[in-house]
């Protein structure tokens, strides 16, 4: 069923949520699911990576396509043998290998660890092969923290597992919801979502969002501007642990090809965004103060390696305007400061990105399911806001981005903004809900890892 | 929330698409209510410019000036004027709330008047009205439709028309019990049931 815009304002789309869920509607509203390339004949021993994902040209800029559908689900382990619970899982995750190609037309499955686990379930394998990250001298994988910019109610979750899924088709992720639903696993939310060109402004209109009419008919994101060009995103090995050497993978590599992933969520207020900051505002707090005069409406803006910002840039950017820009603040951590020879002889130049975003509009509010409604502060109807999900070669690789966000700049540099402040970037209108940061193993250990140690 | 000062120079920011010519005919039928005519009357003939009584406002809002609501009645020097009227009540769900709706007229002049940006540290002037999103066009009257703006409008959504030479504009604040689409309707019904006020004095 498709909806007409007089439909959604009548309130078909109101049917349409109590019959089959919110994120019905984005079938309903996107039409065609994106062209796909075809598969490669092998998988990547990755377990983060997606391949034949599509990529568009919008305002001279490449831009990925990331897949329609999101679901991330965690978990608790409940089983006392590990071991059947790994042999469970392995088969689980065997059995989709066979059904879906892992790509954006297939399914992406992506199964991470949490803290928890490691600590509770094999601490001695973890002792001695729990990667370390010699640039932040402290392990690879750490507990999640509160940023300058979240509130004090910012949950720091303990989940054991994350398992996060990603397709163009609702299908997909349903079967893999229920093949994953295992005697193993006690699952502790659902969080889900959705990201596509224009879809924001017609889930939102239609699910009655605060603000909906005022986000831009083909924006990416709730907050407007594309957040997936090319440019911006980290290459496709970058994020290993292994590969810009700074990861200590302990005696036996263990888990080379892993990375590290941080899983957050965040409402987003979108009436305070397209109310109070003008077109010109909005350029300035998503990505520099000094950016150039854009044509009015653009949500595309040219992020390109050689333009990438650096500690210096953001300085004097915030001397000259009191003010730091989302993206040149994170540049300055998020980009390579130099030209960098990877492990396996890859040249990656000087303002290279190095996460891998997969984050995902949502409705959540703030999970779509939660076995701890109260600790969650689970409520009813829907709320902009967004699933952050960013793989990194660490968590500290991670954490030191997030602090540029907030104007705590990698050289030591601390801006002086307060918390949350108009001038601070997006923080202004975004509120942290929850954070944890997760280990992601490669595929050949990514059920249970550590636990046939 | 930022603070902005007052504005204080006419910018160079046209109004664009606003009807400009004597599109009043449709409005001729709506009335100043009586219980408003006198005031607004008065203003008329104070800055000696016509200027436009709201026949509707959003309940309990009366568009009275000097009634309870009317929190702002203010004319500067240059003859613009400000009347605002609020109504605030605090409490849970549709108990509370926020209903506050802004006239503005700038007798002898069309653009946008500037304000100074309170959040920059060098004094930036700033458009008072920006993110223009279309027009409406409501008993036969044309009005140019701004999304961010500035001091007293801060949070509201305005619509802004040219009648005579002049720049006039009403707005309303996006608050809870209203979002922005209902905002939209109310500053629709209050364009449409304007009334023109003529000077009467010589």
């Amino acid at each position: 069923m498709r909806l007409t815009r007089k439909q959604m304002l009548a309130g078909a789309a109101a049917g349409a949520l109590s019959a089959g869920g919110i994120y019905e509607l984005v079938d309903q509203l996107s039409g065609e699911a994106p062209k796909r390339a075809a598969p490669p004949s092998q998988r990547p021993d990755e377990q983060h990576l997606l391949d034949s994902v599509s990529v568009i040209v919008d305002n001279e800029v490449e831009v990925v396509v990331p897949p329609l559908h999101h679901q991330l689900l965690t978990a608790n382990v409940r089983a006392d043998d590990l071991r059947a619970a790994q042999r469970e899982l392995s088969e689980a995750l065997d059995e989709l290998d066979r059904t879906y190609e892992q790509t954006p037309a297939g399914l992406g499955v992506t199964v991470a660890y949490g803290l928890p686990y490691f600590e509770r379930r094999v601490p001695e394998a973890w002792r001695t092969h729990a990667p370390y990250d010699l640039r932040a001298r402290k392990p690879a994988l750490l507990p999640a923290v509160r940023f300058p910019s979240d509130p004090h109610e910012t949950l720091l979750e303990e989940n054991d597992v994350a398992i996060l899924l990603r397709s163009d088709s609702r299908d997909h992720l349903a079967h893999a919801a229920g093949v994953l639903d295992l005697d193993s696993l006690d699952v502790t939310s659902i969080r889900r979502g959705f990201v596509g060109g224009g879809l924001p402004k017609k889930v939102s209109m239609a699910a009655g969002i605060p603000g909906a009419d005022l986000v831009p008919a083909s924006a990416q994101l709730f907050l407007g501007f594309t957040s997936t060009q090319k440019d911006a995103l980290g290459p496709r090995l970058i994020a290993n642990h292994e590969t810009l050497g700074f990861v200590d993978l302990g005696p036996k590599h263990y888990f080379r090809q892993g990375t590290s992933v941080h899983v957050s969520h965040l409402f987003e207020d979108l009436e305070a965004w397209y109310l109070n900051f003008d077109f010109r505002e909005r350029v300035a707090t998503a990505f520099r103060p000094g950016q150039p005069e854009l044509r009015e409406g653009t949500l595309t803006v040219p992020q390109p390696l050689k333009r990438a910002d650096s500690p210096r840039g953001v300085r004097r950017e915030f001397e000259t305007q009191g003010r730091i820009g989302h993206s040149s603040a994170i540049q300055a951590s998020s980009r390579l400061q130099r030209d960098h020879v990877a492990t396996d002889g890859t040249v990656y130049k000087r303002g290279t990105a190095v996460p891998q975003r997969a984050d995902f509009n949502t409705l959540d509010n703030p999970f779509d399911w939660s076995s701890r409604s109260d600790v969650d502060q689970m409520q009813p109807g829907p709320r902009a806001g967004l699933h952050f999900v960013v793989f990194n070669p660490s968590s500290d690789d991670f954490h030191r981005n997030r602090r540029a966000m907030d104007g705590v700049l990698p050289d030591g540099t601390r801006l002086p903004l307060d918390a949350r402040e108009r001038n601070q970037g997006f923080n202004s209108v975004l509120r942290t809900t929850h954070r944890q940061n997760f280990l992601v193993p490669p595929r050949r250990h990514r059920s249970f890892p550590l636990a046939e140690l | 929330m930022r603070r902005l000062g007052v504005l204080v120079v006419l910018g160079a920011f046209a109004l664009a698409g606003c009807g400009g010519n004597d599109a009043v005919n449709a409005a001729s039928k709506v009335r100043c209510p009586a219980a408003a005519a006198a005031g607004w009357q008065k203003l008329a003939n104070r800055v000696d410019a016509p200027v436009f009584c709201p026949s509707w406002l959003p309940d309990p809002l009366d568009g009275v000036i000097g009634s309870r609501w009317n929190n702002i009645n203010e004319v500067s020097r240059d003859r613009s004027y400000l009347l605002s009227w609020v109504w605030q009540e605090t409490g849970p769900g549709a108990a509370g709330g926020e209903k506050h709706v802004n006239l503005r007229g700038y007798p002898g002049r069309t653009r946008v008047p500037k304000c100074v940006n309170a959040d920059s540290n060098k004094r930036e002037l700033i458009p008072c009205f920006s993110d223009a999103a279309g027009t409406v066009r409501v008993g036969g009257r044309t009005a140019t439709v701004y999304n961010v703006n500035q001091d007293a409008d801060q949070w509201h959504v305005l619509y802004a028309w040219r009648y005579r030479g002049s720049l006039y504009t009403v707005s309303e604040h996006v608050a809870p019990p209203f979002g922005y689409r209902k905002v939209r309707q109310n500053l629709d019904r209050m364009l449409r049931g304007l009334a023109l006020v003529q000077p009467t004095t010589a």
